[in-house]
């Protein structure tokens, strides 16, 4: 048998022992690589960055516990460069699986670093079945919606609600998703209420999401791990996404590989049997 | 870290790598975890429902004697006479209300926010002045579109100049699936990452 005859037949174990080699050893030995900038995150960053200060932004956390590792590098992001700039952060999830709690413990962690107060520079309003008539709802008036916030509080002893009572009151969406409420938040409230979003999403969504900015719906687009490592470059922080970066290059390196090697071994192995039956 | 927040911690990596095991070959803790995570979401279904639809959209309503919410409650629940043969044809109300209010909502939604948009998208002018580059990048977005809705066009054999258009259509599918399957293959790496940095970071850290 020869070599490339081996290679078909590998154990698919030992690539899985590859994998998770080249996902652990830039973890144990960190070799910053360069991360460039997609004009799609950019021009995320500079919607973001030409809002007025103080502003009322909506952040959705429109994902899965499942995608976290791709989806919350995002969101704290967002929200390093929104408290930043002091915006005004009104949270809110359409995910009823942990969607709630993941709002309300990334938004206090990061509110928290940046001294902002609940009620009155942030309120996560949690989640409320039935998206399409929440987003459709939150355009007349999102009381109706959202009577109290997650904990229960009513929206009228909250004094950031005072001034947030429809998307009129709102000047962005960041909208961080891993599933196709981000089409809806296109269709329902940019294409009828006109406000601005941008879009974190994962990397599966991605390339349909590049069909909204093509066409400015989406202001801007970070993919994946890498959109937010893109982001933390815009902001000037090394997180997360950054390191996770490092060990993404090496298994896509690894990958990249396997598929040369793969098709290499089809067509040597496919040379040498019409070989063996001449 | 207190004592509970320890217990999280170990029994989550103790969770991640059981269902880790499965990749080395199936075995009875990778099966017991499976089961454990479809208990747990049946009943953190059951609870949010109980909480955000039963609780708050209907109870606290009528308790603030806002009665006529029980009637969309009750359409909710002749869905439930699906279970049974004789009386399955109830549950047609309910069908209806929602068939036709989902239609009226999407049906201006997805034309007015999607489907002209993306329209007005593809007819882009070939010759914009923003030199070379936007001008190609213009074709291959008419070409793509024209050539990708050829190959899904069957009413008349692909023979001929229909033909090489679709030829032409499935390149460019073949392309996008290509895209399709590169980002999958990097949200699935990230998703590792993401355990693998738990597990280094807040597992193997919290001890070492």
């Amino acid at each position: 048998m020869s070599f490339w005859q081996k290679m078909e037949q590998i154990d698919r174990r030992w690539i899985y022992l590859a994998v998770a080699v080249a996902v652990v050893v830039p973890f144990l030995f960190p070799t910053p690589l360069p991360i460039s900038i997609s004009p799609e995150a950019r021009s995320l960053y500079d919607a973001v960055e030409a809002l007025p200060d103080g502003c009322n932004v909506m952040v959705v956390y429109d994902y899965y516990p499942a995608t976290v590792a791709e989806c919350e590098p995002i969101a704290v992001a967002a929200l390093h460069h929104l408290f930043r700039k002091n915006c005004k952060v009104v949270t809110l999830t359409n995910i009823p699986y942990g969607g709630p709690s993941m709002a309300e413990r990334v938004t206090r962690r990061m509110a928290a670093r940046y001294g902002k107060t609940y009620g009155v520079d942030y309120v996560n309003l949690g989640f409320k079945y039935g998206y399409v008539t929440v987003l459709a709802g939150m355009g007349q008036s999102i009381e109706s919606i959202f009577p109290t916030d997650n904990s229960g509080t009513p929206l009228s002893q909250l004094p950031l609600m005072d001034s947030v009572k429809n998307y009129s009151d709102v000047s962005f969406i960041f909208e961080v998703a891993d599933n196709a409420t981000a089409d809806y938040w296109v269709s329902i409230v940019n294409a009828q209420y006109g406000v601005p979003i941008g879009c974190g999403g994962t990397a599966v969504q991605a390339p349909k999401f590049y069909a909204y900015v093509a066409s400015g719906q989406f202001v801007g687009l970070l993919g994946g791990m890498r959109g937010a490592a893109e982001y933390e470059k815009l902001i000037g922080i090394e997180d997360v996404a950054t390191v996770g970066m490092q060990a993404q290059s090496m298994v896509h390196l690894l990958i990249i590989g396997l598929v040369v090697l793969g098709n290499i071994g089809y067509f040597v192995v496919r040379k040498q049997s019409k070989k063996g039956a001449a | 870290m207190s004592g509970w927040e320890i217990f999280q911690l170990w029994l989550v990596a103790f969770l991640t790598l059981a269902l880790f095991s499965f990749m080395y070959r199936d075995n009875p803790i990778y099966k017991a975890v499976e089961h454990i995570f479809a208990g747990l979401t049946v009943g953190y279904q059951i609870g949010l429902i109980w909480n955000s639809i039963i609780l708050q959209q209907v109870w606290s309503f009528v308790l603030e004697g806002k009665g006529w919410r029980l009637i969309p409650a009750f359409f909710g629940l002749l869905m439930l006479t699906r279970l049974s043969s004789k009386l399955s044809w109830l549950s047609r109300t309910s069908l209806a209300f929602v068939m036709g209010t989902t239609a009226g909502i999407f049906l201006i939604s997805e034309l007015h926010g999607r489907v002209l948009p993306q329209m007005q998208d593809t007819m882009v002018p070939l010759n914009g002045g923003d030199g070379f580059g936007a001008t190609l990048l213009s074709v291959v977005v008419v070409v793509g579109t024209l050539s990708t809705l050829v190959y899904f066009y069957f009413s008349k054999e692909h023979r001929g100049a229909l033909g090489v258009t679709a030829k032409v259509g499935i390149w460019f599918i073949m392309i996008a699936f290509g895209a399709h399957f590169g980002y999958t293959v990097m949200g699935r790496v990230s998703l590792l990452i993401g355990r693998v940095q738990f597990l280094i970071e807040d597992w193997i850290g919290s001890f070492l």
